[in-house]
């Protein structure tokens, strides 16, 4: 395989304007994006009393049930995770009935206090109306239950499943009296607590209600309109903070994991003004720790040429600093481009036109190594084998406990280290 | 009677999948959804399947649902043939291809002209019965399509049919299989379908001078050999001292020779020795030992036997797959499809010797003996491939539990 012509293939940034426009690398991919089904096993597991109930084949529901077993918080073996698993005749003649019984045993034995029901890929091509058979069984037994769908075909990767699984919770709040605290929505990885964002909140005296999907209870689901004001720590949790601003008036601040302390200090401020308090004192010291860090990063960075896979931070976003701090991306693989993202874009192309292409695919990057020869890697790879390419690879996964300046901070130093560690390959010395 | 609580049984993809993918020198193509491949890499890595270049995956989008587009599925096997340069390429269908329809044979018969690599479709996308079934097509297809005809010989070699990487203590029963083979006959093995082999092997494999078909799923293709190659084939694996000297003179009777009259002797002893265990068994005042085994059918009726020479019977015999894709199968050996059935009868048990899964190891009460002779694992991975189930290795192995099982009777 030759690198120079998969990327004669590929589309430059500016000329991809929708996801759509993005090829990629090769048709053939390996191991390719993970499953919506995953992506709902990932947001059910968090709610402490709900069941999943897969509608699905064999293999879906095997591979869901093996992932659940090992994924903490699902109960392992005797876990939360439970299944319906079609064969031949449900494709033919449906698989309402089947449902329905399985769904009778599921409750005799559990006792759940809400089941979502998660449709997969063959599901939705037959056409069987799941969504109809959920509201007469939440009906019969008087508990939520949600349809969540979560083909493949119809999306990119896992997070739609994740999306979806914390939109359909919508139907299990309730209005409530607001009691002050801040929902968190988003986190699926990670301690809350051991954040940044946590510890100031904590400091204002600021209580966090519902943390969907991380850790709750289908109560704290219906209790979640309490809210002054809901903390969206990621893009899945747009759609439920929309319908919560619209059904109950709770506003939300979208507080991702950004890297720019100019982005993170605007959302310190519209939290703080959503929840009617005044900024910590504090904030000031951490935002100037992370613009020295900004400040080392335009001093060791510049130049530094990288291919960017997959990281904690927003793609887009994320990129655009380090354009600005002078690094080169070459390649940028995404799986999405939004709204949100078009001034981060339009900044990245006032700096560069790296090229685009979609994500897990790692085959065929080892031809791509070889053509543009990056300095870096930022995402999940083979360090050996980068390393024998002359390339580091930058781990960010630490991020995941991380909201807030704190996210500069380690950012710049991972970059640092990386880039040391790339210039010691080159030079032909260890790092 | 409908909901699964555990894992299911593997579908018969998975099984062609696991089969396929130890085949060094081909290339699996999934025309499907990616993320069913991506949900796959873990559980095919704890099996020891080596998916690095040799899984891939095509995707599919709405648009090729809606319109039945293959065009991913052209490009995608001319980069891997143009990029991989593999001698076959295994198409196989997903369960969206299979239940949209699309024609995986039409589509390899039009793309082998532009193509270096043979094509191969798999169009089960799920639905036609568990992975025996599964095993069953992968050993058929290869042995129609990939084994090369012949009439040549290779004196003093064998081919193992019916070794499957989902079986448990597959690799540690191949190696046990392979000293026996060299122990007795002094013979080697030529290729092992479907387990830790490659293409090139695989086509040359007809010129052996016998096949072993170790499991029933494999006598199709063990039938398809004999007529394109012209081998006999011995059926049935080695599980036992007694089943093992079975098993021993059947080969024998087929090579036209006898095995190593050492090896005889000493497998006549240890025969002998495990049916002295009756007495224990005879001894024993308030308890009547007894066996339930859960696992695949030619182990379950392989472990019955050795029960039986140590004068333990085996009370229940639990196919862990269906028996359809068995040319015949003994009326001993029941398939529990429903879950719940399975659940209830491990939960009834008491003071039985359960060779049985991790999964049913959590349904038994205390008071049993619990030995794991199948998969799938809950905790933890295989990693010996020195500790059989079959042949006297694993017959001694099996003796000891024998034993500690009767110490726990009154």
């Amino acid at each position: 395989m030759d690198g120079k012509q998969l990327l004669a293939q590929m589309k430059r940034l500016s000329e991809a304007e929708t996801i759509k426009d993005v090829r990629p690398l090769t048709a053939a991919m390996f191991p390719g994006t993970h499953c919506p089904l995953m992506g709902a096993a990932m947001a059910v597991r968090g709610i402490s009393d709900a069941m999943m109930l897969i509608i699905g084949t064999d293999e879906c529901t095997y591979y869901t049930k093996h992932f659940s077993i090992h994924a903490d918080n699902f109960g392992g073996l005797n876990g939360r995770c439970v299944s319906v698993a079609l064969d031949g005749h449900d494709v033919t003649f449906g698989c309402a009935k089947k449902v329905e019984e399985a769904f009778d045993e599921m409750m005799a034995e559990y006792h759940p206090r809400a089941v979502f029901l998660v449709t997969t890929c063959v599901v939705e091509i037959i056409g069987d109306d799941i969504d109809a058979l959920a509201s007469s069984l939440s009906e019969r037994y008087d508990l939520p239950v949600m349809t969540v769908h979560t083909e493949h075909f119809k999306c990119e990767n896992h997070l739609p499943g994740v999306e979806r699984t914390m939109t359909a919770c919508f139907d299990v709040m309730q209005p409530q009296v607001c009691d002050g605290s801040a929902n968190l929505l988003g986190q699926r990885l990670g301690d809350f607590q051991e954040t940044e964002l946590c510890g100031v909140l904590r400091e204002a005296g600021v209580r966090v209600g519902l943390r969907l999907p991380c850790g709750c209870n289908v109560e704290d689901i219906r209790k979640a309109p309490a809210a002054k004001v809901n903390i969206v720590v990621d893009d899945t949790a747009l759609p439920l903070a929309r319908r919560m601003q619209r059904a109950f008036g709770t506003p939300y601040v979208l507080f991702d994991k950004y890297v720019s302390p100019a982005r993170i200090a605007a959302c310190y401020q519209t939290l703080f003004d959503a929840l009617g308090l005044p900024l910590p004192a504090r904030l000031e010291n951490l935002r100037a720790g992370a613009e020295a860090a900004c400040e080392q990063a335009r001093r060791e960075l510049r130049g530094v040429s990288y291919i960017y896979g997959n990281t904690p931070f927003r793609c887009y976003e994320f990129n655009r600093f380090m354009a600005e701090v002078g690094m080169v991306p070459q390649l940028i693989q995404t799986n999405a481009i939004k709204p949100e993202d078009e001034a981060d874009r339009e900044a990245i192309l006032a700096l560069c036109d790296p090229y685009v292409t979609k994500t897990a695919n790692i085959a065929p990057l080892q031809y791509i190594y070889d053509a543009l020869h990056p300095m870096l890697y930022l995402g999940h790879e083979y360090a050996a084998r980068l390393r024998a390419k002359g390339i580091a690879l930058v781990r960010t996964d630490g991020a995941g406990n991380m909201l807030g300046y704190e996210v500069t901070s380690f950012v710049v130093r991972a970059l640092c280290a990386a880039a040391k560690e790339a210039r010691a390959l080159r030079e032909g010395g260890a790092a | 009677m409908s909901l699964c609580r555990y894992l299911p049984t593997p579908s018969d993809r998975m099984g062609i999948l696991w089969s396929l993918l130890c085949i060094e020198g081909s290339v699996v193509l999934e025309y499907g959804p990616a993320g069913t491949t991506h949900y796959s890499v873990s559980l095919f890595g704890s099996l020891g399947v080596d998916q690095q270049n040799r899984l891939f995956t095509t995707h599919m989008s709405e648009d090729d649902v809606v319109m039945g587009d293959v065009s991913r599925l052209e490009r995608a096997l001319v980069e891997i043939d143009e990029g991989y340069a593999p001698r076959v390429i295994f198409v196989v269908a997903s369960s969206v291809s299979a239940v949209i329809g699309t024609d995986l044979r039409g589509v390899c018969a039009y793309m082998q002209e532009k193509v270096r690599a043979r094509l191969i479709a798999f169009e089960q996308g799920g639905f036609r019965g568990d992975y025996s079934v599964g095993l069953r097509e992968a050993y058929r297809l290869i042995a129609q399509h990939a084994i090369a005809p012949t009439d040549e010989r290779i004196e003093g070699t064998y081919n193992l049919l019916g070794l499957s990487a989902g079986a448990y203590r597959a690799r540690s029963d191949l190696n046990e299989i392979r000293r026996l083979m060299r122990e007795a006959f002094g013979m080697e093995m030529r290729a092992c379908l479907l387990m830790d082999t490659d293409m090139e092997t695989i086509e040359d494999c007809g010129k052996a001078e016998i096949n072993l078909v170790l499991r029933g799923e494999a006598l199709p293709a063990a039938e398809i050999l004999k007529k394109t190659c012209h081998t006999h084939c011995v059926a049935g694996t080695p599980y036992g001292y007694a089943g093992t000297l079975d098993w021993l003179h059947r080969v024998g009777a087929a090579l036209g020779r006898e095995p190593n009259g050492a090896l005889v002797r000493e497998l006549e002893a240890r025969h002998a020795e495990a049916v002295q265990m009756r007495m224990y068994g005879m001894m024993l005042r308030r308890d009547r030992p007894a066996a339930t085994i859960y696992g695949e059918y030619e182990l379950v009726r392989g472990m019955a036997g050795l029960l039986e020479e140590a004068g333990i019977p085996a009370v229940n015999q639990l196919s862990a797959h269906s028996l359809h894709a068995l040319p015949e199968h003994d009326p001993a050996v029941r398939h529990l499809p429903v879950e719940k059935e399975r659940i209830e009868l491990m939960r009834g048990l008491r003071r039985q010797l359960v060779l049985a899964d991790e999964v049913s190891h959590t349904l038994l009460d205390a008071d049993n003996t619990f030995v794991c002779v199948s998969l799938p694992l809950v905790n933890g991975a295989q990693v010996a491939t020195h500790m059989p189930l079959a042949g006297p290795r694993g017959a001694d192995y099996m003796l000891e539990h024998i034993g500690a099982y009767l110490d726990t009777l009154s």
